[in-house]
C-alpha cells in the first residue's frame, strides 16, 4: 500500500540531494521545467492567478505556471512509474540477461497509445538515422569530388 | 518557448503549409515528439508559397544530435504531422491547425514541442537499472512512455475538476485522484511485491 502523498523516495522534500539508503543521489526538480511545459500542453492552467495579474498586457504568449506542489507530485510520479516499468521490464528481461527495449514494448501490449507512440517513435529514430548517414556519405562523396 | 526566434509564429504566418513532410529528413535531430521533419518541406515543395523556403532557419539541419534536446526542430507543426504520409489525416491536421486560436496554438505547440531531456531520462535509467548500458532508443521510449503517462494524468485530473465543478490550475488533489483512477483502470505498473520499509 502506497502513501501516494509522500512520494516514493525517502528523502526530505527540502534537501537537495541528501543521500539515503540507496546508493544514488536524486536531486529535486530534475524534470521540473519539462513537466510544467508538458503540463500546460496537456491542458493545465496557463497561469495561476498571481501570475496572471503581474503578466495582465506584458505577455504575448502565454506561459505556463501550473501549482509547485503539482508539479513536485508529478515528477514523483513520474519517476515511479519509470521505476517500477524497469523493474518489470527487468523480470521479463532476466531470462535473457540484458535489458532490451523490447522488453519495454512487451510491456505495453496492453496499452495500444503507448505502444504505437513507441513503434512511431522507434521507426523515427530509425528513419533519422539513415538519413544522417547518407548526408555523411554525401559529403564524403563530396569532398572526394573536389 | 524555448527558441528566440519563435520561428513557429514565422510558420504560422506563412498561411500555406507545405504537404510533403517525410522523406528528405537530413541530418536532423531526434526528440521525442514527432517533429522529426527538420525544415526539410519548405524547400521540397515547389508548389508551396515561395516565401517558406527563406523563413526556415538552417541551424537545424547541421547540428544533429541525441544530445542536443534543446536544439529543436524549428518548423515543427506545419511540417511532419503525427500521422506521417497520409494525406487524408494530414489534410484534416491542416484544416483543424489553421482554425486553431492563440492559445490553442501556444498550448499545442508546447504539446509536441515538451518532452523529458534525455540526458535525465538515462541518468534515472541508469540509477535505477544500475548498469550503464542503456542504449538511446530506451532511453526515447522510456521518455515517450513517461510523456504519455504525465497525459494521462492531466487529463484524468482535469476530468475529475469537471466533475467536482472547480476551476484553476490544477492542484495535487486532483492528480492523486487521477492517479488512483488510472491505477483502477490497471495503467500504472504494479509491484509484484510490495514495497517495504520505505
Amino acid at each position: 500500500m502506497n502513501s501516494s502523498s509522500a512520494g516514493p523516495s525517502s528523502k526530505p522534500r527540502a534537501g537537495s540531494s541528501q543521500p539515503s539508503d540507496s546508493s544514488f543521489k536524486r536531486k529535486r526538480g530534475v524534470f521540473q521545467k519539462d513537466l510544467q511545459h508538458m503540463m500546460y500542453g496537456f491542458g493545465d492552467d496557463a497561469n495561476t492567478s498571481w501570475t496572471a495579474l503581474l503578466s495582465a498586457g506584458f505577455l504575448s504568449k502565454q506561459s505556463s505556471h501550473p501549482l509547485p506542489e503539482t508539479v513536485a507530485l508529478l515528477e514523483d510520479i513520474v519517476v515511479e512509474y519509470v521505476t517500477d516499468l524497469v523493474h518489470k521490464a527487468q523480470e521479463t528481461a532476466s531470462k535473457r540477461g540484458k535489458l532490451l527495449t523490447e522488453d519495454f514494448l512487451f510491456l505495453m501490449r496492453k496499452d495500444l497509445p503507448k505502444l504505437n507512440r513507441c513503434t512511431e517513435l522507434l521507426s523515427m529514430n530509425e528513419e533519422l538515422k539513415q538519413a544522417r548517414k547518407a548526408f555523411d556519405v554525401d559529403e564524403e562523396k563530396l569532398a572526394t569530388m573536389e | 518557448m524555448k527558441q528566440s526566434k519563435d520561428p513557429f509564429e514565422v510558420a504560422f504566418e506563412e498561411s500555406s503549409p507545405p504537404d510533403s513532410p517525410v522523406e528528405e529528413i537530413v541530418g536532423g535531430q531526434i526528440e521525442d515528439e514527432d517533429d522529426a521533419n527538420v525544415n526539410v518541406h519548405p524547400t521540397s515543395t515547389p508548389s508551396a508559397a515561395p516565401s517558406s523556403g527563406t523563413t526556415v532557419p538552417p541551424t537545424a539541419k547541421s547540428k544533429d544530435e541525441d544530445e542536443e534536446e534543446e536544439e529543436e526542430n524549428m518548423d515543427v507543426e506545419l511540417g511532419k504531422l503525427p500521422t506521417s504520409g497520409d494525406p487524408h489525416k494530414m489534410a484534416k491536421m491542416q484544416a483543424i491547425l489553421s482554425q486553431f486560436t492563440e492559445e490553442q496554438m501556444s498550448r499545442y505547440e508546447s504539446f509536441r514541442r515538451s518532452g523529458f531531456q534525455k540526458a535525465n531520462m538515462k541518468k534515472l535509467l541508469v540509477s535505477i537499472t544500475g548498469s550503464q548500458k542503456i542504449s538511446a532508443p530506451m532511453t526515447i521510449v522510456a521518455s515517450g512512455i513517461a510523456k504519455m503517462f504525465v497525459g494521462e494524468l492531466v487529463e484524468t485530473a482535469r476530468m475529475v475538476m469537471t466533475e467536482r465543478k472547480e476551476t484553476g490550475p490544477i492542484r495535487p488533489c486532483h492528480i492523486r485522484e487521477a492517479y488512483r483512477r488510472l491505477k483502477l483502470e490497471g495503467k500504472v505498473p504494479r509491484r509484484s511485491v510490495s514495497r517495504l520499509f520505505r
